[in-house]
């Protein structure tokens, strides 16, 4: 049997009851975005007045004439519903949560009847002060409409096409147009639905149809699929004596770390922060959140920091407890090809490439070739990111060495010619010289006309140069 | 009697042979390959280095500003980034399009702009560090003798060449570096006689080993470095 929970609105009733609002005769609508949103949740009554989902906010309230409006905060609804599943974990192991607001417990063999479990349900949930249906069913789609039907409502599996013949098409969650033929076929309830014969509706409206009409029939195979709990890694040492000087903390603090980062290493995980928490003989405690720049299972390196933090720390009372957790975990594993030759330890090169941003100031590149006709537009910079080699190391090809342009700063340069080439460059006479190159780009923005030209000096020195109109430029030297 | 100059003529021959081979070593022609060396990917430069630059070690390539050093680069940081990644700390003077053309897997190539010997230090400390570079490139700049010690030190414990490139090492750098190489362009190659119709094609350049670990200096070869 399923236990099945649900919380109509959820999110708009965590908005009101966040800003200690209760609920009232007024509509009320939740917006996606403060300025210019959209209405992602609406009560009763707001949908009486005819606003709708999707609707502007502005749209919303004219039809509502004034509705309360909230601003969703995803991450505040996400924690409540968290904290109720975790409350929920008391009345049965196994949970599906489905969605924000609707959850399914899994009560077989549990201790109890069906009036004990929802009893226990509506306890479990009671503080956080949210109107929650609680329903017992077969299935997770007949518990579902059974909340819909009632709360506190009992289904059997005999039951369930019974309780399901009056409900609306609207509970198997069809689209509109669907609806729309349905109804203009007179099927306006699941009853209604469940009496037509199986394959030629099915054939009529398409392999989508088979699980409408099953569910129609209170069959509703889809497997409960219990969530995963959140993992906690943490290591402790209390009542193992006190510590009354540095050392002996940094000590107990390196079994600690140890012993954390084993466990992250097991589980194939990282920490992006870790909270330390001392407790001292006179009943003091004192939290320190220790955060790094990338998540890390490394314990020298986590060592290091929380060294750094506890520096120049002082305590009232020798320390006698010590727990180390690791928060806001990370998937650590590195991607690692079979076959392939060993990578670089891609923690050790995000570590490498902050550290680099950091003391350059800025960050590493990578370049790219793009088409262009200008020297100078024929590559781009962009992030570093090494692509995973999946198949090992490339074989060898041969070498091909070719002389490498290095691009200077382009500076003016006096440049006397003879008969159209070069001659003089810079006081240093050209013994050869190749070009012009013709450069017409940019006509359409901001045009440039330039003869481009090698030349080799009496120095040794081989230059790249330009002429754009009467002046002469340096672009570049090879090498 | 017969015995003792059958003995002694033996022992001349063995002699000979070894003193021979000491002259060829001495000479820096032939060197066995070293497995623990970095190829610069040009055939006639490995053979006079036994291989190539040292792993784990400071590597200088020198000579005045065309003098094919960042030809011989490009092919090192192509060896690099096939191997694995290589890395250039730079003032931005580096032509992407040709280290692509001389074999260099951009995708592999981490780019630093360093403008002050202290960043390029630091920079490089930071790269080898992390020993994830195979290759680590960055001009000559003048540092203390701690730095380069600190850094010789770094590129040792992670088996990585690092290469300075510059006109001339400067004494601490001179010290430090284990391998010493002084490139000179010789001829310059066009793709035609006719001037203005012509291109650069590439050209031909001495390289000279001026210190290794391994070989007595003096080692030279002439490179053909072409389009």
């Amino acid at each position: 049997m399923l236990l099945c929970m649900h919380i109509a609105s959820f999110a708009l009733q965590v908005a009101r009851r966040h800003h200690g609002i209760a609920a009232s005769d007024e509509p009320a609508l939740l917006a996606d975005k403060p300025d210019r949103g959209r209405i992602i949740d609406l009560d009763e009554r707001a949908y009486a007045l005819g606003a709708r989902r999707g609707q502007t906010v502005l749209q919303a309230s004219a039809a509502t004439g004034g509705a309360q409006v909230f601003v969703h905060d995803s991450a505040h609804s996400h924690a409540v519903w968290n904290d109720m599943l975790d409350a929920l974990d008391a009345v049965s192991p196994l949970i599906d949560d489905t969605a924000e607001g609707t959850a399914y417990l899994e009560m077989r063999g549990i201790d109890g009847d069906a009036q004990a479990w929802m009893d226990r349900a509506r306890a479990a949930v009671a503080p956080f002060g949210l109107p929650a249906r609680m329903a017992i069913g077969p299935n997770k789609f007949v518990t579902r409409a059974a909340t819909y039907a009632g709360d506190g409502t009992t289904c059997s599996e005999e039951e369930g096409p019974a309780l399901l013949a009056p409900l609306p098409l609207e509970m198997l969650d069809l689209d509109c147009r669907t609806i729309d033929r349905l109804q203009l076929l007179g099927i306006k309830t699941l009853g209604e639905l469940a009496q037509l014969p199986h394959g030629p509706f099915v054939r009529r409206f398409g392999s989508a149809a088979k699980q409408w009409h099953d569910r129609a029939r209170a069959i509703d195979p889809t497997p409960l699929r219990p969530r995963a709990h959140e993992l906690q890694i943490d290591a402790a040492a209390y009542g193992e004596g006190s510590a009354a000087q540095a050392e002996q903390v940094y000590f107990a603090l390196r079994i600690l770390t140890d012993r954390v980062c084993s466990d992250l290493e097991r589980a194939g995980r990282s920490a992006a922060t870790v909270r330390l928490s001392l407790q001292c003989e006179n009943g003091d405690t004192k939290e320190l959140d220790v955060g790094f720049a990338q998540a890390t299972a490394d314990p020298r390196l986590m060592l290091d920091v929380m060294r750094a933090k506890l520096e120049g720390m002082a305590f009232g009372a020798p320390i006698d407890g010590l727990r180390l957790q690791a928060m806001r975990l990370e998937e650590g594993g590195v991607p690692a090809p079979l076959f392939g030759q060993s990578e670089p330890d891609s923690q050790a090169l995000g570590l490498a490439l902050t550290r680099l941003e950091a003391a350059v100031g800025t960050p590493g590149r990578r370049a790219r070739v793009v088409p262009a006709h200008r020297l100078e537009n024929r590559f781009q910079y962009d992030s570093f990111a090494p692509p995973l080699r999946v198949a090992g190391v490339p074989p060898a090809t041969r070498a091909h060495p070719v002389p490498q342009l290095r691009m200077l700063a382009v500076r003016e340069i006096r440049v006397a010619m003879r008969r159209n080439v070069p001659e003089v460059v810079e006081a240093r006479h050209v013994v050869e010289c190749a070009g012009p190159w013709r450069l017409d780009d940019g006509w359409f923005e901001s045009p440039v006309a330039r003869d481009e030209y090698d030349v080799l000096l009496d120095d040794g020195l081989l230059w790249r140069i330009y002429r754009q109109g009467e002046r002469w430029y340096l672009r570049g030297a090879y090498d | 009697m017969a015995t003792t100059a059958v003995r002694v003529r033996s022992e001349n021959h063995a002699f000979e042979g070894l003193k021979a081979g000491l002259d060829v070593r001495a000479a820096g022609r032939i060197v066995e390959a070293d497995a623990d060396a970095f190829p610069t990917g040009i055939a006639e430069l490995d053979r006079i280095l036994g291989g190539g630059f040292p792993r784990g070690t400071v590597a200088a390539l020198e000579g005045p500003p065309t003098s094919g050093r960042s030809a011989i680069l490009a092919g090192m940081l192509a060896e690099g980034t096939r191997r694995g990644l290589g890395a250039i700390v730079d003032d931005g003077s580096f032509y992407p399009p040709d280290l692509e053309r001389a074999g260099v897997d951009l995708d592999r190539l981490l780019i630093i702009n360093a403008t002050t010997p202290v960043g390029s230090a630091r920079a490089a400390d930071i790269l080898l560090r992390s020993r994830a570079f195979g290759v680590v490139a960055f001009c000559v700049v003048p540092l203390r003798a701690a730095i380069w010690s600190r850094l010789a030190a770094l590129a040792h414990k992670a088996g990585a060449v690092l290469v300075a490139i510059g006109t001339q090492a400067t004494t601490e750098l001179a010290y430090f570096a284990s391998t010493r190489v002084r490139c000179a362009i010789e001829r310059v190659l066009w793709s035609s006689d006719r001037r203005l119709f012509c291109e650069l094609d590439g050209y031909e350049l001495a390289a000279q080993v001026i210190k290794h670990r391994r070989i007595a200096p003096g080692a030279s070869a002439t490179l053909r470095i072409a389009n």
